[in-house]
């Protein structure tokens, strides 16, 4: 198939491109016109394939509309993941209305939508319950912060045009994507230059290798599924907070000693704050997410997740380990 | 009923942009208003607002938005759009509430304030920083006569103008398409706060400087203004600087009696009068001191409550819509608007070298 992959020079984009090129189909890559280094030339991270590249900012109409003629598909990876609202409104809904638009006249055999675990309501679960994709949608965005709240217009606005079109729909919600350059502070809520301060040690950390990630969007482009069919991605055997510290510290990412802060703890902070917070009518409190409960369950709350469901539907064998994965992240630091 | 025993002021928003939403959640709120609708050519971000902040209505096009039966209309378009938007809406029968800059010139928001006059209707250009609790504040010095005669205004604005949507290289266009290019979009805060705080009509003798495109980025079209300004026995200074850090928005005031100054992005109020002199100096900075350590913990407070920088924009509103509903003056009269567009057009004239913004 020819496909588009949008967001194709970010660190989840350049993996899905290498993927879906390994895979045998027509890669057309969408990138920020910044990186096609107009002045120096192309630096792209997969320049030595042959693969069509587009210079296209989403947020605004433009040439790339008549560019992306003759696609089968789209994987829509192109997202904000850092700025204020308006900032990633523009970046991520914006920038999908635009793209759905140029696509809501022309005939795709699958989209596949990134979307994120964000957009789950974590309070729906108890702690130590399963999270997977029958727990409802976050009914209180404005409680979370920019990201949680533009991922979850841009999904529904996906859903919506895909259905008007009938574009055949497959959402994936990966979790904490890492791999070389992503690292999650090696699993800390937040670091000093020697301590690194690891919240909720013993629950399951939700990751995803980029690579195993890329490989389930791949699959989802050609997968037998129902359309709007959702899939959690994750990996297999997910490590606690804890042992994932322990195993890229052990493979020399990090010299700072763990300082494990149990989730009875995080939490009984968070239910402080949030009582604070009742007593003040009229106005939600402005706190890092460290301290707002809302944004801590989202962030660290003990659950359960599972993969079930994408390497059954897809056939999605999750093939990088995480002791592998932290070893080739040292030596790509180093 | 709102609390003057009438109907709330039935409300509707156009553009659904960042600065649309420190309107909205006023309007949300407020017993003074009923929002009727959101107008934005994006669904997405028409609804957006409409799902946040509970409107009921919303609207692709202007003329669909005024034609609901609508008192009041806030302008949250970008600015090029306003002069278009603000006559559609005085010729529809609307009160205007329209965010800074009314008009790219003084001569055309003299034509929109005239308009405005002649339907007996409320124009207001959004100079929400006025209301500001520094400003006020300095207001207060002012009054009391502390400061003796205003002698000396420096408004300075540290800001990188390139970053952010204003020179993103991404995106094509002109950043904002204004004569002064980006500076212009805060030439009315500075200029507004220049001649309040000069304390007169608004006529000014001389304005000389530089309005230049330091950066090279041609979205953005000027990213640095350094203006003296003469007007009266008033002398001050206007500056926008992008390439210096970090962000800051100094107001000095110096009079024949005391100096006062602080900074709107992290408010402080530092007061230095006759008597800080000699003795007095040490006991002074020592003041300042304690008072810099209270502004600290007040402004992480105000952090932490979302007492933000906007914090203006509710209390001006609420004095917008007081005066509509009992018929009172506006809270920023014609004449205030016209001599900050009188003071933009002087400063947005001292540009040199521009850099073309791209078509």
């Amino acid at each position: 198939m020819r496909v588009l992959v949008t967001g194709a020079a970010g660190f989840l984009g350049r993996a899905v491109v290498r993927a879906a090129h390994a895979a045998g189909h027509d890669v057309v890559a969408m990138v920020r016109p910044t990186a096609l280094g107009a002045d120096t030339g192309p630096s792209l991270p997969w320049s030595d394939l042959p693969i069509q590249v587009v210079g296209a900012d989403l947020r605004q109409p433009g040439p790339w509309v008549d560019e992306i003629d003759g696609v089968d598909a789209v994987v829509h990876v192109a997202a904000a993941t850092s700025g204020d609202l308006p900032a990633q409104f523009a970046g991520t809904v914006t920038a999908t209305e635009n793209l759905l638009r140029a696509l809501s006249t022309r005939s795709l055999r699958r989209m596949v939508h990134v979307s994120s675990f964000s957009v789950y309501d974590y309070t729906a679960v108890p702690v130590g319950g399963l999270l997977d994709e029958r727990t409802p949608l976050e009914p209180l965005p404005r409680r979370r912060d920019a990201y949680t709240t533009t991922k979850l217009w841009q999904e529904r606005l996906v859903r919506e045009a895909c259905e008007q079109a009938e574009h055949p729909l497959v959402v994936v919600r990966p979790g904490m994507i890492y791999g070389p350059g992503s690292d999650w502070d090696h699993g800390a809520a937040f670091s000093s230059p020697h301590l690194a301060f690891v919240f909720s040690p013993a629950a399951p950390f939700r990751l995803v290798h980029v690579t195993n990630c890329a490989d389930a969007m791949v699959l989802s482009l050609t997968a037998e599924v129902a359309s709007g069919s959702t899939f959690n991605l994750v990996d297999d055997d997910l490590p606690t907070h804890m042992e994932y510290f322990r195993a890229c510290r052990s493979a020399g990412l990090t010299r700072r000693r763990a300082v494990p802060v149990p989730w009875r703890i995080i939490e009984s902070v968070g239910r402080s704050t949030d009582l604070l917070d009742r007593q003040i009518p009229g106005r939600h409190l402005k706190l890092p997410e460290l301290l707002e409960l809302r944004r801590q369950r989202a962030r660290w709350k003990p659950l359960r997740y599972t993969n079930e469901h994408a390497k059954r539907s897809l056939e999605w064998v999750p093939k990088v380990q995480m002791a592998d994965a932290v070893i080739a992240m040292e030596k790509e630091s180093g | 009923m709102n609390g003057f025993g009438a109907a709330p002021l039935r409300t509707g928003v156009l553009g659904c942009g960042a600065i649309a939403h420190e309107h909205l959640e006023y309007l949300e709120s407020s017993p003074l208003a009923d929002l009727v609708s959101v107008g934005d050519r994006s669904p997405a971000a028409r609804r957006f607002a409409a799902d946040r902040y509970r409107v009921p209505a919303t609207d692709a096009e202007a003329p669909d938005l005024l034609a609901r039966d609508i008192d009041v209309v806030h302008i949250c378009t970008p600015p090029a759009t306003h002069p278009a938007l603000v006559a559609m809406a005085l010729e529809a029968g609307v009160n205007v509430v329209c965010e800074k800059p009314l008009a790219p010139s003084a001569d055309a928001a003299g034509e929109l304030l005239e308009l405005a006059a002649s339907r007996g209707l409320m124009l207001v250009e959004s100079q929400n920083l006025r209301w500001n609790d520094p400003v006020l504040a300095i207001d207060r010095l002012a009054g009391s006569g502390r400061l003796g005669e205003v002698r000396d205004v420096e408004v300075s604005l540290w800001f990188d103008l390139t970053d952010g949507p204003f020179g993103d290289p991404n995106l094509t266009g002109p950043g904002v398409d204004l004569p002064a290019g980006a500076v212009h979009d805060f030439l009315p805060h500075l200029s507004y706060l220049f001649l309040h705080h000069a304390g007169h009509s608004g006529s000014v003798d001389e304005v000389v400087g530089r309005l230049e495109n330091l950066s090279g980025n041609p979205r953005v079209g000027y990213d640095h203004l350094d203006a003296l300004i003469v007007a009266g026995s008033v002398r001050g200074r206007i500056r926008v600087c992008s390439d210096v850090a970090p962000d800051g928005f100094r107001i000095a005031v110096r009079g024949t009696r005391g100096g006062v100054e602080t900074d709107l992005y992290q408010p402080y109020l530092r007061l230095q009068d006759e008597g800080d002199t000699g003795i007095g100096a040490p006991i002074e900075q020592l003041w300042s001191g304690l008072r810099l350590v209270g502004a600290s913990v007040t402004n992480l407070g105000g952090k932490v409550l979302r007492h933000g920088g906007y914090h203006g924009i509710p209390r001006m509103l609420e004095a917008v819509y007081t005066a509509i509903a009992t018929g009172g003056p506006s809270p920023v009269p014609p004449s205030w608007i016209l001599s900050t567009a009188l003071l933009n057009d002087r400063l947005a004239g001292l540009a040199t070298d521009r850099t073309e913004a791209p078509s």
